[in-house]
């Protein structure tokens, strides 16, 4: 990431003007701005602060069943309990398989699996994780997310600090949503290891979008599999119709 | 016996893996102890844990108990006898104080006279003690080693040593003990029994229906119990809550909590939420509430989640975990923990966080994860339908394939969840087998399938008949 050096001071100007325009927003105090990692640097580099911010909620659409799209999630989500606090991870399904989150370098001990029957627990259990100051992330699949409910998870994550993780097939890219990060992973067929590419649809203040294509690999990690990020796509006209929010 | 070593001999019977480890469990060693300790309640009336650690003997106090058994050796014989009936050997001692039971049962020689028993007449006592190394008083290991290095190894040479000289060089520690063993300072055997049970009930006069009524009962008989924990300086772990109806069964329900509380707002919350869900249609005549497990109120279950001064988050993590478990149920709020289970499905198990011993929640041994695990497993494999219109044989693609395993086919295309995928590469197989001794052995090939638009799927063909079936998927 040789080149990245150069535009450093001009991307520590955006960054600043970036925070000052979320301060003005005025939807959060200034001092719940914590940035985490995504726990790989190459989707770090494409976000605007350099990282997550607590107290949002980050989508991950997946273009694809078996696509990498909950890996991507999981990571990021254990990346943010680095510095303690709890995984929450939502299991609605029964088909969650710690053994492959322990692959990734997440301590088991520090998860709590939460395993509901009805869609009415689901979403109360969800709200509870996500307003709990001892939880650092929380991992779900909502299966159909109504424009209040999200609302809802927006302040209660808002309110502890929490990070939620929402992942979601890539079908419901048209519907509102309240993340203020939303990710496309794209499963490429490749020849080598495991590709994906990953879109950065929306972080807000910023508009337009970005994109890496990834290298997932058992021994290295999560890599950028270009040296440098692919430019800035033109963006997709459907994502500016939309209004930012609801 | 060491792992390692336990490791080494079932290996040389042949079949690796064969050993099964569970991880040491004290607090469930204790809870059996206190069963064994209740159990001999048949020879004395008061029967008490030995308060060293690691617990592993019982205490009972058979003041004017032996004349029913026919004197102190009989008594002793019976006891043997009896234990060795439920598969337990054990040392015995009869002596005039606790102090000279403890170290004669466990460190002097056994005699021939009576097996593994021995009895120390009350005038005694003095010289039972004597050759016994100065472990056998009770003393902390630091003290030991101390005493140790002064080159006193022997409960004589402790004792010829003058008192005041003991005590400000050592500590108050030593004098206790010798006190204690030679009954010059009385110390009694705290029963198991007396152990308080931690309960509050209520009788109504009225049997009533109306849930504010049953509500503001229950309130008050956990304010009550709160307050029997506070004065014990314990929590309860779990609560049980008992309603008796005019008609039918009595409803019963527990509540299990992540951390000991003895918070009364807390524990209504808890059991309010599951008062909530289950809504009495009889007329309740009779509440009780009881604490069933309980711990110190400041545990080492903090170190659950230790990290420095977060102190605030844990709490806030308990409190939710309790709420959780208490409206889901215990079964839904869990740990993860690996297991070394070579079946995919086994290889994971899930620990409920609330009502039980810490212990068992733990870490746990560390076992590592295996490579190449998918993060979506189907807790049934699904079948690849045989008929050709599901998905199409062909002969297997060059691929490395070991040569003893015959894979004449590998599934070009299949159909899962009403899409079609199209087989583009795959890796593996990876073998998995489990032994036949278990009731319902497994046999697969597992391989890890990239289709032709990148998603990711685990495999595998069972070998007894070459069904395929998708298993996960790597999400």
């Amino acid at each position: 990431m040789k080149t990245m050096n150069g535009s450093e001071h001009v991307q520590k100007i955006v960054q600043t003007l970036g925070q000052q325009v979320r301060r003005l927003e005025g939807s959060r105090p200034a001092a719940a701005e914590t940035l985490v990692s995504t726990g790989s640097e190459a989707l770090d580099w494409l976000l605007p602060g350099g990282g997550l911010s607590r107290g949002t909620l980050v989508e991950w659409l997946a273009a694809a069943p078996g696509g990498g799209a909950g890996s991507l999630a999981l990571a990021a989500a254990g990346a943010a309990c680095r510095d303690g606090g709890a995984l929450v991870v939502m299991d609605r399904r029964r088909t969650f398989y710690p053994p492959a989150a322990a692959a990734l370098g997440i301590d088991l001990r520090r998860m709590i699996v939460i395993r509901t029957e009805s869609d009415a627990d689901e979403y109360w259990a969800l709200d509870q994780a996500l307003r709990c100051g001892g939880v650092a992330a929380v991992l779900c699949q909502p299966e159909k997310l109504d424009g209040r409910a999200y609302r809802r998870m927006q302040l209660a994550v808002e309110s502890s600090g929490c990070l939620g993780m929402l992942v979601r097939p890539a079908a419901v890219r048209g519907e509102p949503s309240w993340a203020q990060t939303r990710w496309l992973v794209e499963p490429l067929a490749s020849s080598g290891g495991r590709r994906l590419r990953v879109r950065l649809l929306r972080s807000r203040p910023m508009l337009g979008q970005r994109a890496v294509e990834l290298e997932i690999d058992d021994e290295t990690g999560i890599t950028a599999a270009h040296a440098l990020p692919l430019a800035a796509e033109l963006a997709d006209p459907a994502a500016h119709c939309r209004p930012a929010g609801a | 016996m060491p792992a390692a070593e336990a490791e080494a001999l079932v290996g040389s019977g042949g079949r690796p893996g064969a050993l099964h480890l569970e991880p040491h469990d004290a607090e469930a060693d204790r809870r059996a102890l206190e069963q064994l300790a209740l159990w001999c309640e048949k020879f004395s009336p008061v029967v008490g844990l030995d308060e060293m650690e690691p617990g592993e003997g019982l205490l009972l106090d058979i003041t004017g108990v032996a004349g029913l058994f026919g004197g102190e050796q009989a008594l002793a014989e019976k006891m043997i006898q009896a234990l060795r009936r439920r598969h337990l050997t054990v040392r015995l001692a009869i002596a005039e104080t606790i102090g000279a039971a403890w170290a004669v049962a466990h460190f002097a020689t056994p005699t021939t006279a009576c097996g593994l028993a021995h009895l120390i007449p009350a005038e005694q006592t003095q010289d039972a003690l004597r050759t016994l190394p100065v472990e056998a008083l009770r003393l902390s290991e630091k003290t030991v080693t101390l005493l140790g290095e002064l080159g006193i190894r022997t409960i004589e040479q402790l004792l010829s040593l003058p008192r005041e000289g003991l005590s400000s060089r050592l500590g108050d520690e030593v004098l206790r003990r010798i006190d204690q063993a030679t009954g010059a300072v009385a110390e009694p055997v705290r029963a198991v029994r007396s152990q308080p049970t931690l309960q509050a009930e209520w009788l109504l006069e009225a049997p009533t229906t109306r849930s504010e009524q049953i509500e503001f009962v229950l309130q008050q008989l956990i304010e009550q119990l709160a307050g029997q924990l506070v004065a014990e300086g314990i929590g309860a772990l779990r609560l049980q809550c008992r309603l008796r109806c005019e008609h039918g069964g009595p409803l019963e329900f527990a509540v299990g909590l992540f951390r000991p509380s003895a918070d009364s707002r807390h524990l209504w919350e808890l059991v309010q939420m599951q008062l909530e869900r289950l809504r009495p249609n009889a007329a309740v005549s009779e509440l009780s509430v009881k604490a069933t497990a309980t711990a110190p109120l400041e545990c080492r279950q903090q170190q659950l989640f230790a990290d420095g001064d977060q102190a605030a988050g844990r709490r806030q993590l308990a409190v939710l975990v309790d709420r959780l478990s208490s409206r889901l149920g215990g079964p839904a709020v869990l740990r993860p923990r690996l297991s070394a289970d070579a079946q995919p499905e086994l290889a994971c198990r899930y620990v409920p966080l609330t009502g039980e011993s810490t212990k068992r929640r733990g870490g746990g041994p560390s076992i590592s994860a295996p490579a190449h695990r998918p993060l979506m497993l189907l807790p049934r494999p699904v079948a690849l339908a045989e008929k050709g219109d599901r998905y199409i044989l062909c002969e297997a693609p060059s691929g490395p394939f070991r040569q003893n395993v015959p894979v004449p086919f590998f599934p070009s295309r299949f159909i899962f969840n009403n899409t079609p995928h199209q087989v583009h590469r795959h890796w593996g197989p990876e073998r998995i087998e489990t032994g036949w001794w278990r009731k319902r052995g497994i046999r697969r090939d597992y391989y890890r399938v990239e289709t032709d638009r990148g998603s990711r799927f685990w495999l595998f063909r069972r070998l007894n008949d070459g069904q395929w079936f998708l298993h996960g998927a790597f999400e």
